[in-house]
Order: C-alpha cells, then structure tokens, then sequence
C-alpha cells in the first residue's frame, strides 16, 4: 500500500526538544554542540540565530505594544552590555535586540524578566505576539477597553502555555474600532468592537471575529466568520479557531501550513461552524448569541492614522505624541531619550507602533510643545507619519538568515533621496512604503501602497541585487494584496520610485485621490506600460564587484603593509 | 577579562592570515559581547576576509564603525570599512572614509579606490585626481585607465534610460502552461523546446543522464512511465507501455538480465536499493487481461513484402515491427514451433511456454505469416527468398556450440548445455548422470543445473582446500548437494543476474568460482571426472572483463558421469548459399558485417544474435528493433521512425519521501518441496506489492527547472533540498559544442551567484524545492523517450 506520510523534521522536533530551554546550560555548551534543531526551537524563547554566526537576535513578546519606561530602561541597558547597542522595533509591535552572544541570551532573557517582561512565544509555531491599534487605551474612536480583551487573550493560558505545537505561527490582532489601523485583516484572527442599538435603545458592545489573514510568501486577506461575539465569549472563540487550526493545519508542508490555508479551504462559513462545533464539543454556553457573519467580504473603515504628529487623546488636556524612528532602529542615547520623555512628559508608557515607530502617551496638552522642540532638537523627525519618510523596513540581508536584499541599504537611499524632497511627498500625500528583504513579509510589502520584496536578478555574469515593486495593498474594505508591478534592481530604486511618484501626480484625477487609489484603479500592467522606460540603469552593482576584487585585494593589503 | 582578549587577539590574528575566518570570529567573541576596539577590527576584518555581500558586508562594516568609535584606528580598519560601504554602493560614505586616510603619498590601490568612490558618487573632477596619482604609479593598470575614462565621460553624461517590462516567464511555474514548438530561450535550459518533440543532442543527454534505467535498457523502455502507470493501478497500459518498447512484456518480466536496475537512481550510493523494475513489469503483465494485445500499426500497408529467417526473440522483434510499419512479414522456422531461446533454451519452471505463446500470438495477430519445421538452405534456399521479398532480415540465432577443445572430448556423457534444455524443455525429460558437472556462468549454465537437479541428479563431493583460502564468494565444499557449477572467473564477473545465483544457492546447488577445465578423465569411453586448475584474475581483456589465469600446481579432479557444457555458442553460417557467402561471411564463420544491421547485400539485414553472438534476450530485441528500421528506411528510400524527446507540461506526482524509504519487494516464489521441472518457481506480485514496489520509483522522467526569470534566489530550495549537489547556486555552467550541459562552477558569494540550477542528475524529484519556492518558478514537465512516425513529431509541434 502506498507509503504513509510521517512526521516531518521540524514537526519531530517540536515534539521531541522541550522549548524552554534552560539557556544558562546552552551558555556553557560549544557553539559546534548546539544542534542545528534546538537552535531552530530556540524560537520558542524568542531567540533566533542571526545570518553571522554564533551571534543570536532576541524578540521579546509586548502584547499590544506597550511598554513601560522601567522596561525599555532595563533593554537599553542590556543592549549597550550585550548587544553592540542596538534595539530594534518591530511591525508587530515589539522590541528586538541583535548581536547577542549564545553566552549571554541567558542574561538578557533573566533580565528582562525581572523587569516583567518575558520573551516567551514571541516566535516559533505559537500565538505570536498579539496586537492593536497604537492608539488603543487613548482613541477618541475605541469602543472597547481594547486592552483588557488584548490582555486577557494574549495571557490565555491556553493559548500561551497549552498551544506550543501549532502547524505553523500564529497571529492575532485586537483593535479599539472598525478601522484599520489594527491591521485586522492581515492576521490569522482579528477581532474589534461593534456597537448596536438594542430594542429598548440600549447601546450593545459585542465583537467582529475575523479569521485567516496572513502574508508571508502566499497573502491571504481574512475573512469575516462572525459578525457578532459577546464579549464574554471572545476568548472562547479565540481558543477554537487555535485549535481548529491545531487539528487542520498543514503540517507536511509548511509554506501551506497557516491558518490562512486552512480558513481558505473551509471557507468563512465552514471556519465558523468549526468553531461552533469546537465549542459546542466543549460545553461552551451562550452560543446561540454568536451571529455568523452576513458576508465574508469584510468591511474595514480607514485608518484615522493618516499623517498627524500628534492626536489629542480622548482624555481631556492630553495628547499623543508621535517619534518616527529611522529604520526601526535605535541606540542606547536614543533609548535613554524615550524613557527620560516618557516619565517626564507622559506617563510612563511608551507605544511600539506597527510602523515600527514609538508613541509617547499622556503628554499634556501644555508639554506637547517643548517635548516636539526636544524631540527635533535631538534628530528625529515628528513629521510625515503614514507619509513617504515613513517607511517600514526589515533588517534584509543585513542580519536575517531568509533575506535576498539590504534592504536598511535600499531605506537609507530612498530615505536621504526622497524624504529630503519635501515638497513631492508632501504633493503625493499619504503613501506607505514598505520593504522587505526576502518573500516573506515581515515587513508587510503585500499591504503597502509600494510594497518592496528582496530579489536578485540574473546578470550575465553573477546577478544583482534588487527588489520587485508591488503596488496598490490595502488593509480597509475588503483589504488589497499589492500587484507585482516590475523588478528593479536597488541602484535604480531611488529613480523608479520617484518616476512612479512624479507620474502619480502628473496623471491623478485630484488631490483627493490617493495614491493607492490611483493605483488600483490603473492596475499594475496597465501602469508599467504608462510609465514607459526607467531611468537610472548603470553598470550592475555585481559586475562592478566582481571586477573589483583585485582592487579591494591591494588596498587592504597597502594599508596593512604601509601601517607597519 | 583582558588577558582573555589578549589570547583571543594574538591566535585570532593567526587564523586571520592563514585564512580561518570562522574560527577567528568564534575566539573573538569568546572572552564578552566584543566591546574592545581590536577585537572589533579583527571581527570586522574576518567578516570582510569571508566576504559575501549577504550578511559578511553589513558585518564588517558594523565592526569596523565599532572599532573606529572604540579608538581602534589603523588605516587597515578604515580600508574595510570604506570597501565594506563601496561595496553595498555606499559611495559618499567610502569617499568620506578613503579621505581619513589616503593621501598623494599612499599606495595605488588606494588612491583609485578612493577615486572611484568618488566617481561614482558624482564627483568626477575630484575622481580624476586620485585616479591619475594612481595613474602615475601604474601606467598600464587597465582598471586604472578605464576608470579615468568613465570619470571623463561622467562629466557629459545624463544617465541613460532602461526599458522595465514585466517578463513574460517562459518556464514559469508549477501549475503553468507552455506552448508547444517555442524553443527555450537559454542556453542553460535543460532541454531545446519548452513542449512538444524535441531532438536535439540536449534533448537525448537530458534523457541520458536523467533516466537512468531507460538508458540501461538496451531497448530503451519507458521504464518510469510504466512503473508509474503500475503505481496508479493502470495495468493495461503499463503493459501496453512495455509492449511497444520491449515486445515481450511477461516474458521479460520473468527471464530479463535486469540491465535497467543497475542503473537506477534508488540504487545509488546513499539512495538504498534500487527499484525491482523487472518483477514490476511482470506484474503489469500478470495482473492485467489475459487477452492477446494487438497493436495498432504506425503506417498504413506499403504492398512491401520482407522475410524473416529464424522466429526467435529478434526474427519475432524484427517482425513485429516491420508489420506495424505497414509491411508484410513472413517468417520462416526450422524448428516445429516459433519462440527460438524462449521456449527451446529456458526452462519451463523460469519461463511457463504459454506466456511465450501469449505473446508470440500478438505478434501473429498483426497478420505476420509463421513458416514453421522450413529450414532455409535445405527446404528453400535463401536466394529464392531474397528474389521472393523486397528485403530479408537474418534473425537465425546462434545454434554452434563452443565444444571444450579438451582431451578426452570424445567421450560420452559430454553433452552441450543447450541440446539438453531443448531435450528437457520438449519431453519434459532429459537423461541424466547420477554426477553432473556443468560448466560454464552464464544463464544457459544456471538452467542447465537447475534443471539437472529436477532430473534426480545425485551427490557430487569435492575435496579442496581449507575455507579461509577461499576467495569470497567461492563455495567450495559442496556438502550435500546434486549438482555443482564450475566457472574460470569470479562471482563479480558471471554475466548472470544476482536473483539467479540466490535461487541457485537456495536449490542447493554449489557454485565453484575460479577453477578452469583442463580435462575429461574417461573409462571405458565414458567420462567418470573432470579434471579443473585453479585460477586467479589477470588483467581486464577487450571486453573490460578480467581474464583469468591458471594457477600451477592446483589441478584437482571432480567425479562427473555426465558434463554439460554452458559454454556459449555462435551463430551458424553453414546454412547460406555458397553463392551468397562471399558478400556475407567471413572465414572464421562469423557474418562479414559485424554487429551491424545491414550487409554487404543491399536486400539483406541482421538482428539479434545472429550478429552479435550471444547476448541477452533485451540485446536481441534491441538489436532486432534497429534492424527493421534499417529495412524500413531501405525500403521506403527515408528514415519515417525518428527518436524524440517528449516534453509535456506535467502535474504534481503525488510522492512522498516515504516512499523512498519503503524496502525492495521481494519474489513471491513456489516452496522448494514443490518444485519441479514445469511448474513456475517465481510466482509474482500481487497488487499490494505491485504498488508497494513501484512507489519506490523517483519517476526520473520528471523534470525539475527553475525558470531564472521569475526566481529571486532567495534559496529558499536550497535549504529544503534532500541531496548536496541537487540544487546549487552557480558562477556558470559548462557546455560542449552541442551546447550540452557537462559542468558546473559553483558560485562562492551572493554576487558571483549567476543562477539557482537544478543539477537533475542528482535529483531524486522528492518536490521538495517546488513546496519550499515562494515565487512558484519552479517548472515541473515530464520528458520522456520515444520513437515516433515523421507525421506524428509534425502534428506535434505544430
């Protein structure tokens, strides 16, 4: 009889190596000792082999993006003993640090604890960190207390602590409104508040579920399963749909294996009487006031972040006030800056946003001022949020072991080049640029107005590295995954991009239609052709390397020798 | 701490230098999280010595900026740092740092360096004058001079503009479409055409080297397509497969040399056992109606008329095919029945006749005439038959038996192998010594012991030397057997199949390796022993098999009252016209055209063994197969039959890699207490193991090509691959003339990377990389050996 499919690696793996490592033993074992499948199940910790050898990247989890200026204090502080300084902020909303030695992950790992803040399931096939809207808590438009559900799924002991050997990762977001700064869409589940009127006129609060979104190399958007969830019950549904996902997920093949594929083929009305049926299995009560959705094409509202530095939170006299962090990335002077602003101005709290930048919250209205003066006098620019200089980037080839594409090199460029041109991004409007380094999408190309994906292009001799351009992604309506536009190699990016832009604003009907507007309506083969020859085309950056390597050779051994 | 890093540096500097960039990174970040200047620099100049642009640039760079803000600053740290930022096309920044450094007095390198940074970040004037202080010092450095005349021309130029389209993939992905007759568009590609019938020498090698066992045939049997059909349960049509390639599916199915297994791809080295390609087809065979298949002729009747002498495997094979060519085929017989070796020189118990029959009967079906008990030469001569046909094809075998010139050959009870499987296989008996000795290692030699031994042969003993002096493999005492078998050479050299020695070994019959026949001991005229030297293995002869060599003083003597002699035999020209001999054979008896189909005689051709001399029953078909094309393109004055490569877009194959790990399907076979001279030892699969054995099969007929258009090298494959070499990231691939691919040059770094190529020879098609390809452009297409009519290729492509 044919041959019955077995346990793939990785899944013997996450069966067989228990994931809380005791990492003070791993710190004492030779790094050639380590086995290449208990590094891979380091995940589970939030620790990742970085692409230079014996050097780790640690994630910690923060649900919801919150962190406290004790906390961020305690990181900046490891970072500069461990990490070469550097502290990175990620798109789902946390807190990564580089250049880790095996010898010290325990320290950092023990470190952070003591300050509560754990790294637990911030990789690996788990729940992932769970996340909101940046404005949760302080939204003039929440309709929930978005923080207490986010909380109380993210410390589900189900999820956290039960649900360790899923198919594959696992993503949730929890949003205060009907808008689309959640990210709603792009996540296995993602949940936010509806109001209704009961018949005796009293306002009801329940929760919009909606379920298998993801990107990664194959973008799903999610579907919406139910169109109504008691409050009370949203955890309950969370934990089916995990454990649908548990029991239906591919595990064979893992690039089939999320929850997106597993929504897809159940379809949003199978997913939502699996869920039912999970529950019902489990003598769940109340489920006769769960609503299955009237349509699975969701309905998502835009997203009210749209350029502002600062936005005057609900509670009255206080304000939001908004840091964009370049390249994600920021230092131990920086990191002490945020925590000496967040006490002084705020209230201790410090917001990690998915466009990896931070949020300083309960500033009053009076400080708001002299903080912006600070915050500018320091370098950072509080202006062209969701903005062309706003750009999201992953840390590409630089230190990813998946990335084709420098992409932090491609940011810097288009950066210095673009967002100096303050007069074009201010014409163009609200743009999100996002770049990725690798087919995967941690940097969310798929949902950008101009979505960058890492490649390399064959040259006639070696190949050079680039990006294909994906344009006209969204996150509200019904959501849009970025089409394939052309593949351009990164010398040429600062020139095609700003050819695409000058052509969106030469060609659209008014200031009122945006760019990702504009875009889509064209299509993306209709708009290649529009746009006509690119500029920019040199010498493949390779070909020059290649050539060079007798050069580069002699000088290094000039100064060497001439040094002596 | 310090004294830690002092120990770190001083070896890390030594690996440095002797190029162990691995290990000095390792030292250097043991004694801390590197916060020491040098330890920084060393980092960043191990980083810069490994030098790929992914990861190594970006490391060394952040080391070298570490290094410099820790007061590390000799020029060497600034060197790498200003390369690392050139590198990743960060030219204002190299200029900026080759300004810390590099002055009218440094060396040349530098200065050029430092004025390409900045050409390249726009500033040509400055450009110039570091290029010509390195000018100055080199003259005739060629980068030198073509770097001065980009910055001359820097100042005039605007930038050119470059047409950006989206490619049309052709290759494409998985699931997509190709259009048939497009030729591909590179070099690189695995075959010509990217659907249709291909026959360019790329086409054919792409066979060669990917289907393995296909090539091992003789007759080039769709072997994966066949196994396949087995695996999806279509016995029909995996015999119908075997029949158009192979002739004798059933019969082959039991009594083929197997060339085909030892090629196969599951049996190389690390890959386990390979396929039992052989039973499997039997099973097709088997487990399939029983009905007579007859074919479908591939042209329409010429009014051609051929004959064939002899209807053994080739006349048959010759026959069959020059029928469904459109001709007609009259086959004459000596003998009182067709089948030639199949029924008269296998036994029954390994070949039942009513299999031969089965498949003898839909050659016939094709309307083949069959002149049986006719000898050509005594009953009809051969002129009249060439002046009665328009070609003739000698298909006569080989019926002269190799008679051991050896003293004593006189005596009785010497008898050849061949008239005794014939005497046996007709009466189902065949009279028998009580000692029998057969001589000879091949299939004849095997049959005849075997068949000895179901005749009531009784105990020989050998007296010889001790065990441990044994060369492996021997069996030389033969304890409490009947018949023994002698043989001049090894075990590893017996053309027989490994299958057969085991049933021998299981029968109980002694096999005795390295002894040669010196003489028949005779009494009273009759032989009563055989007397054998020792030998030992010389150098390889002509046909690459080692010659053996006598070893003196070690004859030794065996009791024999009967010897059968296994000991080959040859084509038998006797039977031609005298008058037809001078254009036809030789003096020695052999044909005078070799192994060759056609003859000096433009109306006379060859198949099988006839002008081979004694091969395997596949070689004769093979042989027999060429031979009618040859009549067919004589006859119709053009080449109608033509070989191609298939190529069709394919779907996924549904294996798994457990499959791979599924162990060989062994034979079904009748208990030893029931064997007898007729009954069939070998009794077949059965369905289960017919599907749990062709599941084994990788399906080598698949192809596996990433379309470099559409790939973005995110080695995504790379890391999913089962195999080393199976997919590589390559500098270049190394062609012939023909533009076959014969090489590859691995690439080192991310930038002399020129492609991701599918190395197909060491494939095993486990789609591992297509599930693992973020980008779907990894193709999926079946190639597949045929040989088709002209009017069928031209449909084809069109």
């Amino acid at each position: 009889m044919p041959a019955e499919p077995n346990l793939t690696p990785i899944e013997k793996d996450k069966l067989q190596i228990d994931p809380d490592f005791d990492f003070r033993d791993i710190a004492q074992r030779p790094f050639h000792d380590v086995k290449t499948n208990e590094i891979g199940m380091f995940k589970w910790t939030g620790v990742y082999h970085q692409l230079q050898k014996g050097f780790f990247m640690i994630r910690l989890r923060l649900p919801g993006g919150l962190i406290q200026a004790d906390q961020l204090e305690r990181a900046v502080q490891l970072a500069e003993q461990y990490g070469q300084g550097q502290l990175c902020i990620t798109t789902r909303q946390t807190l990564q640090f580089h250049w880790i030695r095996q010898e010290d992950i325990y320290k950092v790992l023990e470190e952070m604890e003591n300050v509560g803040v754990s790294s637990k399931n911030a990789c690996g096939d788990v729940t992932r960190n769970v996340v909101t809207c940046s404005l949760q808590g302080v939204c003039p438009h929440e309709l929930a207390d978005t923080r207490k559900m986010l909380t109380a799924i993210a410390d589900d002991s189900e999820l956290l602590d039960e649900q360790r050997n899923l198919p594959r990762k696992h993503k949730i977001s929890v949003s205060g409104c009907g808008r689309a700064c959640g990210q709603t869409l792009m996540n296995c589940q993602g949940w936010y508040p509806v109001k209704r009127f009961q018949e005796e006129g009293d306002e009801e609060i329940g929760w919009k579920y909606h379920a298998g979104g993801g990107l990664g190399a194959r973008p799903y958007m999610a579907k919406v399963i139910f169109d109504w969830v008691p409050e009370e019950l949203v955890c309950d549904v969370t934990r089916a749909a995990t454990e649908i996902f548990r029991q239906k997920g591919n595990r064979r093949i893992r690039a089939y294996a999320r929850m997106k594929v597993v929504v897809d083929k159940l379809g949003a009305h199978g997913f939502g009487e699996a869920i039912l049926a999970q529950l019902h299995q489990w003598q769940i009560q109340g489920l006769e006031k769960i609503e299955a959705a009237s349509h699975s094409e969701p309905d998502v509202g835009d997203m009210f972040l749209d350029g502002q530095t600062l936005i005057p939170q609900r509670q009255q006299g206080y304000s939001v006030v908004r840091i964009m962090i370049l390249r994600s990335e920021f230092h131990v002077e920086d990191g002490h800056r945020f925590v000496r602003w967040a006490r002084t101005y705020g209230n201790g709290e410090i917001m990690l946003t998915n466009r990896q930048n931070l949020e300083l919250r309960y500033v009053k209205d009076s400080n708001v001022q002299s903080l912006l003066e600070e915050i500018r006098e320091a370098g950072y620019p509080t202006e062209g949020h969701e903005h062309l200089p706003d750009m999201v980037a992953c840390v590409g080839t630089t230190q990813c072991n998946l990335a084709v594409s420098d992409t932090p090199n491609t940011y810097r460029a288009l950066y210095a080049e673009l967002a100096s041109d303050k007069a074009l991004w201010e014409e163009v409007g609200s743009l999100r640029i996002h770049m990725n380094g690798c087919p995967n999408s941690c940097a969310q190309h798929w949902i950008a107005d101009i979505g960058l994906r890492g490649m390399r292009e064959q040259e006639e001799e070696g190949s050079s590295e680039g990006f294909g351009i994906f344009i006209g992604g969204k996150l509200s309506g019904g959501g849009h995954i970025a089409e394939h536009l052309c593949d351009v190699s990164s010398e040429q990016m600062v020139s095609v991009i700003r050819q695409l832009l000058e052509f969106y604003v030469e060609n659209r009907k008014n200031k009122k239609q945006k760019f990702g507007d504009f875009v889509r309506e064209i299509g993306a083969k209709s708009l290649i052709q529009k746009l006509g020859p690119i500029s920019g085309k040199k010498e493949p950056l390779n070909r020059k390397n290649l050539k060079l390597q007798p050069a580069f050779h002699a000088a290094l051994i000039e100064s060497s020798v001439h040094e002596k | 701490m310090k004294n830690n890093e002092n120990h770190s540096i001083q070896y890390a500097e030594s690996f440095l230098r002797e190029g162990k960039n691995d290990e000095a990174i390792d030292l250097l970040r043991t004694p801390g999280p590197p916060s020491d200047g040098c330890i920084c620099a060393l980092l960043a100049k191990a980083y810069y010595q490994r030098g790929d642009a992914r990861g190594d640039m970006y490391a060394c760079h952040y080391f070298a900026d570490r290094a410099l803000e820790l007061g590390f600053n000799k020029k060497w740290i600034y060197t790498i740092k200003a390369i690392s930022a050139f590198r990743k096309e960060r030219y204002g920044e190299a200029a900026e740092t080759f300004s810390k450094y590099v002055t009218a007095e440094s060396l040349p390198a530098n200065q050029y360096l430092y004025g390409l940074a900045l050409l390249y970040n726009h500033q040509p004037n400055q450009a110039i004058e570091w290029i010509d202080r390195a000018l100055n010092i080199q003259p005739n450095n060629k980068l030198f001079i073509e770097a001065k005349e980009k910055a001359q021309k820097e100042v005039q130029e605007k930038g050119g503009k470059a047409e950006c389209k989206k490619k049309e993939y052709q290759l494409g992905g998985f699931n997509d479409k190709r259009q048939a007759g497009v030729p591909t568009s590179y070099r690189f590609n695995a075959v010509s055409i990217l659907k249709g019938y291909a026959h360019q020498p790329k086409d054919f090698d792409w066979l060669e080297k990917n289907i393995p066992c296909q090539q091992g045939c003789p007759a080039k049997t769709d072997i994966p397509g066949y196994l396949s059909a087995i695996y999806k349960g279509q016995y029909d049509l995996a015999y119908r497969i075997n029949l158009k390639d192979n002739v004798f599916p059933a019969v082959l199915g039991r009594v083929c040399s197997r060339p085909c297994e030892d090629m196969c791809r599951h049996g190389w080295e690390g890959l386990g056992d390979s396929v039992a390609i052989c039973f499997s087809k039997r099973s097709a065979a088997d487990l399939t109606d029983k009905d007579p298949v007859v074919m479908d002729p591939w042209y329409p009747p010429t009014d051609k008329k051929v004959a064939v002498v002899g209807s053994g495997v080739a006349g048959l094979a010759a026959a069959r095919n020059l029928a469904l060519m459109g001709h007609s085929v009259t086959l004459y017989e000596k003998h009182n029945k067709p089948g030639g070796m199949m029924n008269q020189g296998i036994p029954k118990f390994r070949l039942p006749w009513e299999t031969t029959d089965r498949e003898v009967q839909q050659i016939q079906g094709l309307g083949i005439d069959i002149i049986c008990n006719t000898e050509i030469g005594k009953n009809i001569s051969l002129q009249h038959l060439i002046d009665k046909h328009d070609a003739l094809v000698m298909a006569a075998g080989t019926f002269r038996p190799n008679i051991l010139d050896l003293p004593g050959k006189e005596l009785k009870g010497i008898r050849h192998g061949l008239d005794f499987l014939l005497e046996s296989n007709e009466t189902d008996h065949a009279t028998i010594g009580e000692h029998v000795v057969v001589i000879g290692g091949g299939f004849t030699a095997m049959d005849c012991a075997r068949t000895a031994k179901r005749l009531g042969a009784k105990m020989i003993h050998i007296e010889s030397k001790k065990d441990e002096e044994v060369v492996p493999g021997s069996i030389l005492y033969a304890k409490k057997d009947s018949v023994s078998v002698s043989y001049r050479r090894s075990v590893n050299e017996m053309l027989v199949t490994p299958g057969e020695l085991d049933e021998l070994k299981h029968e109980g019959i002694p096999m005795e390796f390295m002894v040669s026949p010196k003489a028949y001991i005779g009494e009273d005229g009759h032989v009563k022993a055989m007397q054998f030297i020792r030998t030992e293995l010389g150098e390889p002869d002509a046909s690459g098999r080692r010659r053996p060599v006598d070893v003196p003083g070690s004859e030794f003597e065996v009791p024999a009252d009967t010897v059968l002699l296994a000991t080959g035999q040859f084509p038998d020209t006797a039977w031609i016209d005298d008058c037809l001999k001078p254009d036809l054979v030789d003096t020695d008896q052999w044909l005078k055209s070799g192994k060759l189909q056609k003859t000096a005689h433009h109306k006379i051709f060859i198949a099988g063994d006839f002008a081979t001399g004694a091969l395997t029953l596949i070689d004769a078909i093979a042989h027999a197969k060429d031979a009618a094309r040859e009549v067919d393109t004589f006859l119709m004055g053009k080449q109608r039959m033509i070989d191609v490569a298939i190529v069709e877009d394919a779907e996924a194959t549904g294996r798994i890699r457990e499959m791979d790990e599924v162990p060989r399907q062994e034979m079904p076979a009748r208990p030893l207490e029931q064997r007898d001279l007729t009954g069939e030892v070998e009794t077949g699969y059965d369905q289960t193991r017919a599907i749990d054995e062709t599941q084994r099969c990788y399906f080598c007929h698949y192809k596996y090509e990433i379309d470099t258009d559409k790939c973005i090298y995110c080695d995504w494959c790379i890391k999913a691959k089962p195999r080393p070499n199976c997919i590589i990231k390559v500098r270049s691939l190394d062609y012939d003339d023909k533009n076959r691919i014969v090489g590859w040059q691995e690439a080192k770094t991310s930038e002399d990377t020129n492609m991701i190529w599918i190395n197909q020879e060491d494939c095993i098609r486990c789609n591992a990389c297509v599930e693992a390809c973020p980008v779907d452009c990894i193709s999926l297409q079946k190639v597949s050996f045929d040989v088709v009519s002209d009017d069928a290729q031209k449909v084809q492509n069109a």
